[in-house]
């Protein structure tokens, strides 16, 4: 049984916006929806930027990569602001949780030698690699071509910022609570041989002008990195008895798997496109392949110097990694 | 095992915060600086030590989900309770819905255009302290786009007017006027649009330009956007710090600085203060219930507030108020009054309603205009009175020339006489361009190879770029239907309304097992 509850009733004459009525049919639309499509201004721009004057103030040309309709692609999380914020709320917390119980338990200085120099030597500098790929998405966030796009990337570079300051409160608790072990992770990423590859990847990514290369060159480098960082090396920590090293790696990549829902989901839509998928197809192949040669490049001196610490069979697992990336592109592409 | 550190400095929290925050940054030595900030030095602004920037606000990501997290999650349970309950019919009055209708096509796809730019700061901006600061903004300008139309969404199920609010922004001639100023800012360089957004449009004018409608809600019934105002008071005094900061610190990198600022102000101010009409009218004419005269306004959030206050701050700095702001001190008792008797007479035109001011409204604009509206402007609603007892509400049918920069109507008259239409006229290239003040005419001077580029929404109809040369043609262009523009009494809107009350009265609520 339920009681009936008498309310007014007033049919409404209309059930959404012009644009997604001719989009989507005459049918209620999500806040997503309402929020996302086609939000981009479209025409009529009255100046040109005084510092790209060969642009439109939102122009596609920003890219190689295109989309006959930007808006083929939707982010499968449906993300607007509001179920972004309380999604990495949710996420912030368990970082917290996790720092928490570390601290009471003292269990980072309980960490093995080994262990302790991967996560002071080589993961605390990533937060450097994490500020680096902030900056790259937020290119791409005023770059990229349609809302459902650069909303993902904004959000993206909003995590990034996250992950690097997650990484730095590890540093912090690993430093006891001081900022001097992030000092001499600074350092590290600045000086250290086995991780001036990837600091020159970061810096010649900087200067990617095309917003769906620079995404591309990202994505593959993440790929590796979030691979080797926080799914080898967290099953290694475990059997190392490290267990604490990977508690911190599930949120990292709890949230990698996350992001690269998007992600692929553009990939898809870049070379599911009737008029410009081949075109895309070509791009993808050759962008991924350059990328993933220069990644590879940049990464096996971190992966040696990983299985100089602890013998994990790192350098293994990075081109066993590279090799699931090049059969997921070329399934892709071919 | 390592040993426990000895006696450990803890952090203080702006320590803390600078760790987590810019000492992320590092100097690139692989690539030039130059080439991964190429966009910092062609205005000329010089700063030499970025590290000065005082964090205008310290949050961290984890800190500043939770609390967004919680504050939307309030707004949403508001929005669905007022949209359930059908809250919309207890509004003051249906015309009330032309301030929001205003609102949604001219104010929040800007919104998003600051999104879009504070994303660029966040990239191009040399200092970490700052480009965090955007980060936030940018995000914080997503969320004002996305609340505001979430907000508007459900009056948009029952009310005209704002259903193609995105295609008419892009193309519509009353709103090219704030398209062309966040345009105009969007193509600038990064540091002249922090002065124009993050200081002019944010912090100087917003008083006047953003919380005007967050008030008319609160005295008109509407509570679902005067929660989203409230909701987004925390951000916007996140916005406020930052161009207060943004002003501070390029005033005290370099004395060479301050000349180039001061222009940007005095551009800024009278760009912004034009896009102002739009309110001004909105508050003295649309609301039904009203809060403040413009006027009122006026004194208090600029004369009072800025001129009083900010700008002695500033004058340390050997900053100045803004150039022709006497002009807009001499506008206050006018302006409103002649934007709206225009968009009166070319509402047929627009995604909103006007109608002629009661008598009730009419002895509210007297008392509060007692030097202007009994002896200029009460006579044209006289004479219009007699049109409408005469069968005939009065609309212009030829199309206004338009002001080559701020894009209004050229309605505005000489500072000193309230019945001579002011025109200003300047060459450029042998071409004759047309500006509607003192102030106006002093922007396009500065960078007339900027404003010649402008899409003036009357030229493009005269050039045949606007679905055709007749009147419905360029309406159906605009995608503007049956009952969204025009005169109010008798329209779509009025009659729903009155028909939706009527059913009300007649309904009731009862429970049952």
């Amino acid at each position: 049984m339920q009681y009936e509850l008498r309310t007014q009733v007033i049919d409404p004459p209309r059930k959404t916006f012009d644009h997604l009525v001719k989009r989507y049919g005459d049918r209620p639309a999500s806040r997503y929806e309402e929020g996302t499509i086609d939000i981009q201004a479209k025409e009529n721009f009255h100046y040109r930027p005084l510092w790209d004057p060969e642009h439109e103030i939102y122009d596609e040309a920003f890219s190689a990569f295109r989309l006959t309709d930007p808006y083929s692609f939707t982010d499968p999380r449906q993300y607007y602001y509001a179920p972004y914020v309380t999604s990495r709320a949710a996420m912030a917390d368990a970082v917290a949780a996790t720092l928490d119980y570390l601290d009471s338990r003292d269990l980072l200085s309980r960490l093995p030698d080994a262990w302790s120099s991967v996560m002071g030597e080589l993961l605390v500098p990533l937060r450097h690699y994490e500020s680096g790929a902030q900056m790259v998405s937020c290119d791409i966030a005023r770059f990229g071509f349609g809302t459902t796009i650069t909303q993902c990337a904004a959000y993206a570079a909003f995590d990034r910022i996250g992950n690097a300051q997650a990484l730095s409160r590890v540093g912090i608790a690993l430093g006891g609570g001081t900022a001097e072990l992030l000092g001499d992770a600074k350092t590290r990423w600045v000086e250290d041989a086995s991780l001036q590859g990837l600091r020159r990847l970061v810096e010649e990514l900087f200067l990617e002008k095309d917003w769906g290369k620079a995404l591309v060159r990202l994505d593959v480098a993440d790929r590796l990195v979030y691979s080797l960082f926080f799914a080898h090396l967290d099953d290694a920590a475990i059997d190392g008895g490290a267990g604490s090293y990977s508690l911190v790696a599930q949120h990292l990549s709890s949230w990698f798997a996350d992001h690269r829902k998007w992600v692929d989901a553009l990939y898809k839509a870049w070379v599911a496109d009737p008029e410009t998928g081949a075109a895309n197809k070509g791009l993808l192949a050759s962008s991924t392949a350059e990328a993933l040669d220069a990644a590879l490049e940049a990464l096996r001196p971190v992966a040696a110097r990983v299985d100089e610490l602890v013998g994990a069979g790192a350098g293994a697992s990075l081109e066993s990694t590279a090799t699931t990336i090049r059969e997921t592109v070329a399934a892709l592409t071919d | 095992m390592t040993i426990a550190p000895k006696a450990p400095r803890k952090l203080t929290m702006k320590q803390r915060y600078e760790a987590l925050t810019r000492d992320l940054d590092w100097e690139p030595s692989y690539v030039e600086t130059s080439e991964v900030f190429p966009y910092t030095e062609f205005e000329g602004i010089k700063i030499h030590d970025w590290s000065k920037w005082e964090d205008p606000f310290r949050l961290t990501v984890d800190a500043y989900t939770k609390y967004q997290a919680e504050k939307d999650k309030r707004l949403y349970a508001v929005l669905d309770g007022f949209a359930q309950s059908q809250g919309h019919l207890s509004l003051t009055e249906a015309s009330y819905l032309n301030a929001m209708k205003l609102f949604l096509q001219g104010v929040t796809p800007l919104e998003y255009q600051a999104h879009r730019n504070f994303a660029y700061l966040a990239r191009h901006l040399n200092g970490p302290g700052p480009r965090f600061a955007a980060l936030c903004q940018s995000i914080d300008e997503m969320r004002h786009t996305q609340t505001e139309i979430h907000t508007l969404s459900n009056y948009n199920k029952y009310y005209g007017g704002f259903h193609n609010y995105l295609e008419q922004h892009d193309r519509v001639w009353y709103l090219s006027v704030p398209k062309s100023f966040f345009d105009d800012a969007l193509t600038a360089g990064p540091f002249e649009f922090l002065i124009a957004i993050g200081f002019s449009f944010e912090y100087l004018l917003t008083n006047l330009l953003f919380v005007p409608f967050m008030s008319g809600a609160s005295f008109n019934g509407d509570l679902p956007t005067m929660t989203f105002g409230f909701s987004a008071q925390s951000d916007e005094s996140r916005h406020m710090t930052l161009g207060l900061e943004a002003i501070k610190f390029l005033l005290e990198q370099d004395e060479a600085n301050v000349p180039i600022v001061q222009a940007w102000i005095d551009k800024w101010f009278w760009r912004g203060y034009r896009v102002t009409a739009l309110v001004a009218q909105m508050l003295d004419y649309m609301l039904p219930r009203k809060v403040m005269s413009w006027k009122e306004a006026f004194e208090l959030y600029f004369e009072e507030q800025m001129l009083g206050g900010l700008f002695q701050d500033l004058a340390f700095y050997g900053i100045t108020p803004p150039k022709h702001v006497e002009h807009a001190i001499a506008e206050k008792e006018v302006l409103s009054h002649q934007v709206y008797w225009t968009l009166y007479q070319f509402s047929h035109a627009a995604a909103f309603t006007t109608t002629f001011p009661d008598a009730e409204a009419q002895s509210w604009l007297s008392d509060n205009y007692p030097g202007t509206f009994d002896k200029l402007y009460k006579p044209l609603w006289d004479k219009e009175a007699r049109n409408l007892e005469a069968g005939g509400r009065h609309f212009v049918r030829g199309l206004p020339q338009l002001c080559q920069v701020c894009q209004i109507p050229m309605l505005f008259t000489e500072p000193d006489d309230p019945t001579t239409i002011c025109q200003r006229h300047s060459e450029y290239r042998g071409e004759k361009f047309q500006t509607c003040s003192d102030g106006c005419q002093w922007i396009f001077e500065r960078e007339p190879e900027k404003y010649v580029q402008a899409w003036l929404p009357v030229h493009q109809i005269y050039q045949g770029n606007c679905g055709g040369p007749t009147v419905p043609d360029v309406l159906a262009w605009y995608g503007i239907q049956e009952g969204d523009g025009g005169e109010y009494k008798g329209s779509l809107d009025a009659a729903h309304w009155a028909r939706w009350h009527d059913a009300a009265d007649h309904s009731h609520i009862g429970s049952e097992a």
